[in-house]
């Protein structure tokens, strides 16, 4: 760090960066950090909503979950959901960035088109899937029907009801990583790709050898935010499944809402929260250290 | 002309903020009743102000209540009431975190299923001495009382309820050549019946269907409150007399029953749809639907072409070994820690004794749980209500009183959606719910 060439910085100024920086402190102390860690201390009570009683209990929830079929299954949801979003989605993103990048004379509109899912509120966007996917009248069926293909059931079929889930969760979200990419591709400087056509480079190979490697630092914050989000599912489920059928696709925060104001279970509930927590950070960590790249234009 | 411009713009965006910020809880009521003052002020009396706190409803259900609050306050001069109607999805949560941190109002609005938790958690006020009082108790059906105790104590006042039956597509019967179901409450047809016309009224070529037992597979408390019935009128059960476990009565062999005939319906006879479209019975998708006596308004001031008496009716809900369903509906408890617990009373006592339970169900509607206020109103004994009213009061019964009722009423609704959307063994499945439901009750031991 440059700190020793701080003689240059007056008195003044470092009070006044500190000032700066203070009141959206402030708020992060009062509105996270603390309610964090009381929600931390919560996670090692049985605090049940309502009754307001607190126990310490220990390390006991912590071991309960892990035993908690509810939750493991929870786990297990969130995760396919997961694996199965960040490379697809981050795939669409990029291909819809790719699409849209050239200015023909409707790229505009088509960039509006590919974007306005993501604006569009939860509730608005299950509501209108869950018409879709109705078994026997929804939009999706009647076009399948008419090209002979057998009903698809997103929600009432147990085993394909996270896929349809799934679906809505791209659709809506692949829109923004749209944006980042193209971002991230008028990063790229066009002469590396003009002087790549005179070498003779194909276009794929362009995008190989060219676009992906300087879209590294892109594609790492594409899929750490894709990564989170998608832990974090619960929105969706709420509006278009309710965790149904048959529990198919609870994911964790909507076990942690459950448990924290339907069943009450707030001091179980906060140590679901916190073993997400950790989960995320985990694999975000990971993610950094595996995607860091020092490529320099 | 930037600045202007940046100004107005920064001036529109805070104001929005403020709009947006203001009336984030619902409706925010202050009752700001200006009454004339008689006279000059005599008598020394501290206004007594209370806090109210409600679920939003429908139009018709706010105005009556606060119509029932002017009269209040006009009849008792030191006691202003303070109403704040919370957005339905919300309640629940808000009412929770507001006891746990001390802050809820004095009247509170309680579903009766939730009133064990609360009262188990030490949140309401025993109202056994009022009611023995002034509450005029011999005037509610026994059925409605017993889901007013908890423990032998009473922690409610019920204001009206509501009651389930068979709503049936006359012309589909007419077209199949089937006999209509007796609209006598005492004549109700058996499952078998009912399965017997579901039969001939299905026709999936063009995706109708005969029966739908029970609104389809939803969230919330409108599972349990549908499905619970069922196993009831098996003759089974879904917890011992004293609460205390399932064992013994969910994996009863009648409650057996109840689950093996319910799933027939969905696989082996394939009579109701895994999936409900929207208002599937207005529409036609299907013959025989059980629904709730809120959904007579809805089905006559949103289908006027879908009339009551030619297209469809009412006939009471089916039987096996018994007839019965559940009742419970909102209430009103008293917050335990109020500092002014006789007005708080004399509030409920109002609302829901005979006079306002009057008002209210003439405005509002739904059904009155008072044998005296149903006396007076005629429409309670005519066709179709009439059907609604007598069974609630001769054959419904308060769901179990536990104070994990909010894991029971999961577990009941995870077993029927296990036996009936995932076609499950029925006895590993009520296995299953006799666990989770046997867990709940141990850890609040």
């Amino acid at each position: 760090m440059i700190l020793g060439k701080s003689q240059s910085l007056r008195k003044g100024d470092e009070i006044t960066g500190i000032l700066f920086i203070l009141p959206a402190f402030i708020l992060l102390l009062v509105f996270v950090f603390i309610p964090m860690a009381r929600a931390f201390y919560y996670s090692f009570t049985d605090y049940m909503l309502v009754s307001g009683s607190k126990t310490f209990v220990g390390f006991k929830n912590y071991v309960n979950l892990l035993q908690d079929s509810k939750f493991i299954a929870s786990i297990k949801h969130t995760f396919y959901f997961a694996i199965i979003v960040i490379p697809v989605q981050s795939a669409i993103a990029l291909g819809l960035a790719l699409l849209v990048k050239p200015q023909y004379k409707y790229t505009g509109f088509f960039r509006t088109a590919f974007f306005v899912p993501v604006v569009i509120s939860t509730a608005v966007a299950g509501t209108v899937f869950k018409l879709i996917y109705n078994r026997d009248f929804g939009l999706l069926n009647v076009l399948l029907g008419a090209v002979g293909i057998p009903k698809i059931s997103f929600l009432s079929n147990a085993d394909i009801a996270m896929n349809g889930v799934i679906i809505l969760g791209i659709w809506k979200a692949a829109g923004f990583f749209m944006v980042v990419f193209l971002a991230g591709l008028n990063n790229v400087p066009h002469d590396l790709y003009e002087s790549a056509s005179v070498d003779g480079a194909s276009k794929v190979k362009q995008f190989f050898y060219i676009t992906l490697p300087l879209l590294k630092r892109t594609t790492a914050f594409v899929i750490i935010i894709t990564t989170i989000d998608a832990f974090k599912l619960s929105g969706l489920v709420f509006v278009l499944t309710n965790g149904g059928p048959n529990s198919s696709t609870e994911t964790i925060v909507y076990f942690i809402y459950k448990t924290a104001f339907e069943q009450m279970k707030m001091g179980y509930a906060s140590a679901a929260a916190f073993i997400l927590f950790f989960m995320i950070l985990i694999i975000s960590v990971f993610q950094m250290f595996f995607l860091r790249s020092k490529v320099n234009h | 002309m930037k600045r202007m411009f940046s100004l107005l713009l920064a001036i529109a965006m805070v104001l929005t903020v403020l709009a947006a910020c203001s009336n984030s809880s619902g409706d925010q009521m202050k009752n700001a009743s200006n009454e004339p003052q008689s006279g000059g002020n005599a008598t020394e009396m501290e206004t007594v102000t209370i806090k109210f706190w409600r679920p939003n409803g429908n139009d018709a259900e706010n105005a009556a209540i606060n119509k029932l609050i002017e009269n209040f306050e006009a009849q008792n001069p030191g006691i202003k009431v303070e109403l704040e109607n919370i957005p339905y999805d919300q309640y629940e949560t808000k009412l929770r975190t507001a006891l746990a941190g001390k802050t809820a109002a004095d009247v509170i609005a309680i579903d009766s299923p939730t009133m064990s938790s609360y009262a188990y958690a030490g949140a309401l006020y025993d109202l056994t001495p009022f009611f023995e009082a002034d509450g005029n108790l011999e005037d509610i059906p026994d059925g409605i009382v017993e889901s007013m105790k908890y423990n032998g104590k009473i922690y409610i006042a019920p204001l009206s309820e509501a009651n389930i039956a068979l709503f049936y597509n006359k012309k589909m019967f007419e077209a199949k050549g089937i006999p209509f179901p007796s609209k006598n409450v005492d004549e109700a047809w058996t499952w078998d019946q009912v399965l017997d016309a579901a039969k001939k009224l299905t026709d999936p070529a063009n995706g109708i269907y005969g029966l739908d037992p029970a609104q389809g597979f939803g969230s919330g408390e409108g599972p349990a409150y549908f499905k619970m019935p069922i196993i009831w009128q098996f003759g089974g059960d879904v917890l011992s007399p004293d609460g205390t476990t399932a064992k013994g009565y969910l994996d009863s062999q009648e409650s057996i029953d109840a689950l093996t005939f319910y799933q027939s319906l969905y696989w082996k006879y394939k009579v109701s749809p895994l999936e409900l479209p929207p208002d599937p019975f207005p529409t036609g998708k299907v013959a025989m639907f059980v629904d709730g006596s809120w959904s007579l308004p809805h089905f006559t001031n949103n289908f006027p072409n879908f009339k009551l008496g030619e297209d469809w009716d009412v006939a009471p809900l089916p039987k096996e070994k018994q007839q019965v369903m559940a009742n419970g509906s909102w209430a009103f408890g008293i917050n335990a820690d109020t500092k002014h617990p006789e007005e708080a009373w004399k509030l409920i006592n109002y609302i829901t004794g005979t006079e306002g339970a009057k008002i209210y169900t003439d405005m509002a509607g739904g059904l009155p749980v008072r044998t005296s206020v149903v006396d007076q109103t005629p429409l309670m004994k005519e066709y179709p209500y009439n059907i609604f009213v007598e069974q609630l009061q001769k054959y419904s019964r308060p769901r179990p009183i536990t104070p994990a009722y909010p894991a029971v009423s999961t577990a009941i609704r995870e077993l029927f959606e296990d036996v009936g959307q995932g076609n499950r063994d029925v006895n590993a499945a009520v296995a299953d719910a006799v666990k989770k439901i046997d867990r709940a009750i141990q850890e609040l031991k």
